[in-house]
């Protein structure tokens, strides 16, 4: 069991983690999905001390690991790493690669070490290359050398460090094939990926990490398919989503206009859809919306999904509740009816009490 | 030719070589009594304009440009490199005394002098100028005093610049008990007829002096040889107890140092070379140079005892120099900032310097008022640069390991030294070891300078040899061989514990030694 109480990690110009607290059970097979940059590594790093935690404290099986006395070698020989880079040994071959740390720190005996390595090694369907170097191998082989030299020290708890993102395609499969046999050995596994389809089948808890920690925690089903939470929502429908504030009548309106397309551009929407975007935008919000409003304070959020290649854009504006395409001149009107799907006018909760959202 | 005529032609050539250096004893003497041969000039005033060459830190440079106003003066420090030069035409002349000169046209008989004195000076030892060094001064005065009027110095002169070869001997001083201590006497060893080698026993009339002062007195006698320009710096620092080498009593030097009286009065004038230098059949040269240099007075004693040195100074300063810098490595690999400041900054003094400066700072000032040899200063010195390098070699050779080499072997629960140990280190060796390699080539090179220190090593060795044949050949040839085979020899080494450190050369079976494999 890993314990996490208020686990903070700052550096000089970032705070990847600002608070952090959860409990992993026994058993648990976690994906830890997000962002890049949002402290998915760092996290797990924060677990096995490899960064040094800023505040907070880490528990594994009621032992603080944060407190200066703890002996964290010890506690690592029951934690295991895998990375991103492999990181295999390079003066070694594969098989001393697995035997070394047993025999260094277990006390195993070389024939007890060599035994175990091989039956590792068979395990992840590599023993022929025993007597190789690693810089022989591929790197799908290396990483499945790095999965048996972890399972060499026999760990109670298993970090992957985005364990496919430095391999070709087509070797992500096997090294995926061999997590997935671990996944039903009992072992914590908390694996940090960036392939959906693969956590979602093998584990039983899922992280979405965003605004400086764990910012949904659920089954896969959950986070998946239905999740509670905005960000969330946008980063499993891979939305792609641009924001633009107004608070003056006298806004900058080209720049604005300017930034709709570098966004749609970065993003490769077709061309139509961004020209479609641009004139909604200009038709509701310039034309329409802010010579309406007294002292327009006005939020535009446009969205777009990668997945069916769809977009929508989200009006909010402030005063009381006014649907202001009622007063919109006819011509604009006809003009947004004829480029959106629908368009609909909503009262909601918070500071900005109007609503206009349109789909594309 | 065909191959077994050229082999044929080969032996005979080097046996022919061997034959005639062993065979033939030089037996150009000069008449001492009789007149000097003609030269290519007459008088001193023909000297002006010329190049002149002078011994440097002499009174002499001064006086020849006072006479001859209009001459180019060249300082040299060593009378082979006169000689070379003055046959060579790069000077026209080079003003010394005339008992020194005599020798060197004993052994050169291409050259003579113009019997004519620019000055004369007279000689005199040199003692610190302390209270023990003025106590000697008196002591030595007091019993030169009885010397001269004995007579005795004056036959001491003759035997040493007139009389036979045979009767050339000092007086056995080891036998001396020693009941008032010890003293150091400093000196040149390449001043003939004043001090110089024969075989590996200093002698001449300086040594000899001080021998019978030493027998009659009963100090136990050491003698220490190094650069004429470093004798008045080695007595001043008192590390020397008196100084003797054909030194000229001056004002200037007796600011800094005690003069005893003088104990010869000497001509100086200028060596130049004879209208009538015959060159001599190209073989006898080479047989006779060859003789003169390992062969005569068992010379290649000499070369042997400046190896001796040469390897202790090299041996020790590699072991020394990479224990000390791996200690430091080690110290502060876990990167305490000010601990690595303040090595840093010692690195950059140590290898800023340098190298013969850095000597003579440990050896001059540092080491002044303590009684220690010059070859432990010399080890020192090289320890420092030499551990200096092998830091920063190994600063940058770990450095080149990928960090995701530590966190996997901190992963797997490795501590800190077992990962440096176990993953670090043996992937580093291989970046460090081929820069070891041209650290240890430029470290023996790099020793050639430690006689500035009184240390007789090979260079050194060679050099006295040199200041007694007058001939660079054989003596610069065969220094360059040998340190060109101990350098190969380091390399070849060093080159093999590359072979063995690597391990993809490892056996197959050397891996699971000890293993029962399935297959």
């Amino acid at each position: 069991m890993i314990r996490i109480e208020h686990l903070r990690k700052q550096y000089d110009n970032a705070i990847p983690l600002k608070d952090v607290s959860v409990t992993i059970n026994d058993g648990d097979v976690i994906s830890i999905i997000g962002p890049s940059g949002t402290g998915k590594s760092t996290l797990i790093r924060c677990l096995n001390l490899l960064e040094r935690p800023t505040s907070g404290k880490v528990f594994i099986d009621d032992e603080e690991i944060t407190d200066p006395a703890c002996d964290i070698n010890r506690i690592r020989r029951k934690m295991g790493m895998v990375f991103q880079s492999f990181n295999l040994f390079g003066h070694m071959t594969v098989i001393e690669n697995i035997m070394a740390a047993p025999m260094d720190l277990l006390g195993k005996s070389k024939q007890e070490a060599y035994d175990e390595g091989m039956r590792l090694l068979r395990m992840v369907g590599l023993a022929e290359k025993a007597l190789n170097y690693p810089d022989e191998l591929s790197g799908g082989q290396k990483q499945r050398i790095a999965i048996a030299r972890t399972l060499a020290m026999d760990p109670e708890v298993i970090f992957f460090d985005e364990p496919t993102s430095a391999l070709d395609p087509t070797m992500v499969g096997e090294v995926e094939a061999v997590i997935r046999e671990l996944a039903k050995t009992g072992k914590i596994l908390m694996i940090v990926t960036h392939e959906m389809r693969f956590a979602r089948a093998i584990c039983n808890r899922v992280f979405y990490m965003d605004q400086g920690g764990i910012y949904e925690d659920g089954t896969p089903e959950q986070i998946f398919d239905n999740p509670e939470k905005e960000l969330t929502r946008r980063f499993i429908k891979k939305l792609k989503v641009h924001e633009i504030r107004i608070e003056d009548k006298d806004y900058d309106y080209i720049g604005l206009s300017e930034g709709i397309e570098l966004y749609a551009v970065k993003n490769q929407f077709p061309h139509v859809l961004t020209a479609h975007i641009r004139h909604a935008f200009e038709e509701l919000v310039h034309v329409i919306m802010i010579p309406a409003l007294s002292d327009p304070k006005v939020e535009v959020t446009i969205m777009y999904s990668d997945e069916d290649a769809t977009a929508s854009m989200e009006v909010r504006y402030n005063g009381p509740e006014k649907n202001v395409l009622e007063k919109g001149e006819e011509l604009s009107m006809k003009l947004l009816e004829g480029i959106t799907r629908a368009i609909e006018y909503e009262v909601v909760e918070g500071e900005l009490t109007n609503q206009i959202m349109i789909t594309f | 030719m065909n191959n077994k005529q050229r082999r044929r032609f080969l032996s005979l050539l080097i046996g022919g070589i061997i034959a005639l250096s062993l065979g033939i004893i030089p037996t150009i003497m000069i008449n001492a009594a009789g007149e000097m041969p003609p030269g290519k000039y007459k008088t001193l005033s023909e000297l002006d304009g010329k190049t002149i060459g002078v011994a440097e830190g002499t009174i002499t440079d001064r006086i020849v440009e006072e006479r001859f106003p209009n001459a180019t003066i060249k300082q040299f420090n060593s009378m082979s490199d006169v000689v070379e030069a003055l046959k060579s035409g790069k000077i026209d002349a080079f003003f010394d005394d005339e008992p020194i000169l005599l020798n060197t046209i004993a052994e050169n008989p291409d050259l003579t002098y113009i019997e004519e004195d620019l000055f004369v000076t007279d000689y005199g030892c040199i003692f610190p100028k302390n209270e023990k060094g003025a106590k000697l001064r008196d002591e030595f005065n007091e019993w030169l005093s009885d010397f001269k009027i004995s007579g005795e110095l004056a036959k001491l002169r003759y035997r040493w610049t007139k009389g036979p070869e045979e009767e050339r001997v000092v007086p056995d001083y080891s036998k001396v008990p020693g009941t008032k201590g010890s003293l150091v006497l400093a000196t040149t060893g390449t001043g003939a007829p004043f001090n110089y080698y024969v075989g590996t026993e200093p002698v001449g009339i300086d040594i000899d002096l001080l021998a019978r002062f030493c027998i009659d007195r009963d100090y136990k006698l050491e003698i220490s040889t190094m650069s004429f320009a470093a004798i008045i710096p080695y007595i001043q620092s008192g590390r020397g107890d008196v100084g003797a080498s054909a030194i000229s009593i001056t004002e200037e030097r007796a600011q800094s140092v005690y003069f005893s009286e003088s104990y010869y009065e000497a001509g100086s004038r200028p060596l130049i070379k004879r209208t009538d230098a015959i060159a001599g059949n190209f073989f006898d040269t080479i047989a006779n140079n060859f003789h003169k240099t390992f062969i005569k007075e068992n010379r290649w004693r000499l070369f042997a005892e400046g190896l001796l040195n040469t390897m202790i100074l090299t041996v020790l300063s590699i072991i020394l120099g990479t224990a000390l810098g791996y200690g430091v490595f080690m110290a502060c690999r876990n990167g305490n900032k000010a601990l690595n400041k303040v090595f840093a900054i010692c690195t950059w003094i140590i290898q800023g310097m340098p190298m013969v400066v850095l000597l003579m700072v440990l050896y001059y000032i540092i080491f002044a008022s303590v009684a220690i040899d010059g070859l432990y200063v010399a080890v020192l010195g090289f320890t420092l640069t030499f551990g200096a390098a092998v830091f920063g070699m190994l600063r940058t050779g770990v450095s080149a390991i990928d960090r995701g080499q530590y966190e996997a072997a901190y992963a797997l629960g490795y501590s800190n030294r077992k990962t440096f140990y176990k993953v670090i280190f043996p992937q580093a060796l291989p970046f460090i070891l081929p820069s070891y390699k041209s650290e240890i080539v430029g470290l023996i090179k790099a020793t050639a300078i430690v006689g500035y220190i009184a240390v007789p090593d090979l260079t050194k060795m060679a050099d006295i040899v040199r200041s007694r044949t007058y001939e660079a050949f054989f003596a610069l040839i065969s220094l360059s061989i040998i340190y060109f085979l101990i350098e190969g020899l380091i390399a070849f080494l060093v080159s093999r514990i590359e072979i063995n450190i690597n391990p993809k050369r490892r056996k197959r079976e050397d891996i699971l030694k000890g293993v029962k494999t399935d297959d």
